[in-house]
């Protein structure tokens, strides 16, 4: 009855906030993720980012990140390791730890985000000898 | 008592007949009845112009009950579930054959898989791949270059699908743009650091894919 006058989403605010403790946590998170939901946490990944999943929203909303508190405000969406990209883009519904197809190679990489306009941006390199070198004449 | 009835369900439906409901209105058909004569008119009708219907539109323009039905709409859209995604942090559904940045794989050795065959650079119709080969120190076939640039790129797969030993793919992240022109123009150790980077993916793209192929 409740339910069908929507009076459960009052209950849910309040407890939406109570399980991110308290209203302050509550409006900084506001504040850096633009809503407050709440959620099953599913999993962390080695940067430390969290996610989590509610399958009360639409399919395109009930998964989504929280970023590690590091991060801060520059936040990414490149920011979320391989490992991770395919549940979070609702290609798999297994968390990578039980992701059978996932190898784990010894040559494999740690993930960076899109470092564009930072130091550590790529910049293009000839990976060849070059064809004509520069003749340097010898001192008589 | 059944024609109170009948001005109550009028006065919800559409607000009409407030003040002074009209015998038409009892004689209207309901919504999922069948049409009488076998046929429903869907054109607008002419207003009608006697006194009572006039008195109604100048009671609905008085006491704007269209406004206060809009407004109720845009309250209601307030309290609604938003359609759109909140995207760094959900991000939208993908497939498995999305062709997003390209990469460069290696055997699970870590033996590089690119042979320089130079299928790819042939196949690609907007000649953005540039492949340099020469033979290494133990006697095999390598590219010394293999440059992608990716803003002559029209993600069009055809350099994965022409590939013989699945070294060039054309992995799932699509979060690469750049500020500059030239952070586009790919080489061989920059693909290749991106297949380390995403092999995890792309492995399970693959795999995912493995039974169309």
């Amino acid at each position: 009855m409740a339910n069908y006058f929507g009076l459960s989403a009052i209950t849910n605010f309040f407890k939406t906030i109570s399980s991110h403790g308290g209203l302050r946590a509550s409006l900084a998170k506001m504040y850096r993720m633009d809503s407050v939901r709440m959620g099953t946490c599913v999993g962390t990944d080695k940067y430390g980012n969290k996610y989590y999943e509610n399958k009360s929203y639409f399919y395109g909303r009930n998964r989504w990140i929280e970023y590690a508190p590091y991060y801060a405000l520059e936040y990414d969406g490149s920011q979320i390791p391989a490992e991770w990209f395919g549940w979070m883009h609702y290609k798999t519904d297994l968390i990578p730890s039980q992701d059978p197809s996932r190898p784990q190679y010894k040559w494999m990489t740690d993930h960076t985000e899109n470092l564009t306009g930072t130091p550590g941006q790529y910049m293009p390199y000839s990976t060849t000898r070059p064809k004509i070198e520069a003749w340097s004449p010898t001192k008589a | 008592m059944s024609n109170t009835a009948l001005k109550i369900f009028t006065l919800g439906r559409n607000g009409r007949g407030l003040f002074k409901p009209n015998v038409a209105v009892v004689q209207q058909r309901f919504i999922g009845s069948p049409a009488k004569d076998g046929y429903v008119y869907v054109n607008d009708r002419e207003p009608s112009m006697d006194m009572n219907s006039i008195t109604d539109r100048a009671a609905q323009t008085m006491f704007m009950t269209e406004l206060v039905r809009g407004f109720g709409v845009t309250l209601a859209h307030i309290f609604k579930e938003p359609a759109t995604i909140n995207y760094p942090f959900e991000k939208g559904p993908l497939s498995p054959r999305f062709r997003g940045e390209h990469a460069l794989r290696r055997y699970p050795s870590g033996e590089e898989r690119c042979i320089a065959c130079k299928l790819c650079e042939a196949i690609c119709p907007a000649q953005a791949i540039t492949i340099e080969a020469e033979e290494r120190a133990d006697g095999s076939r390598r590219t010394t270059r293999y440059d992608i640039d990716m803003t002559k790129c029209i993600y069009c797969g055809f350099c994965q699908e022409a590939c013989p030993v699945d070294a060039i793919v054309e992995g799932p992240n699509f979060e690469f743009s750049t500020e500059t022109h030239e952070e586009l123009l790919y080489n061989k150790e920059k693909l290749l650091e991106n297949g380390d980077k995403w092999e995890s993916e792309i492995a399970a793209n693959i795999h995912a894919d493995h039974l169309y192929r």
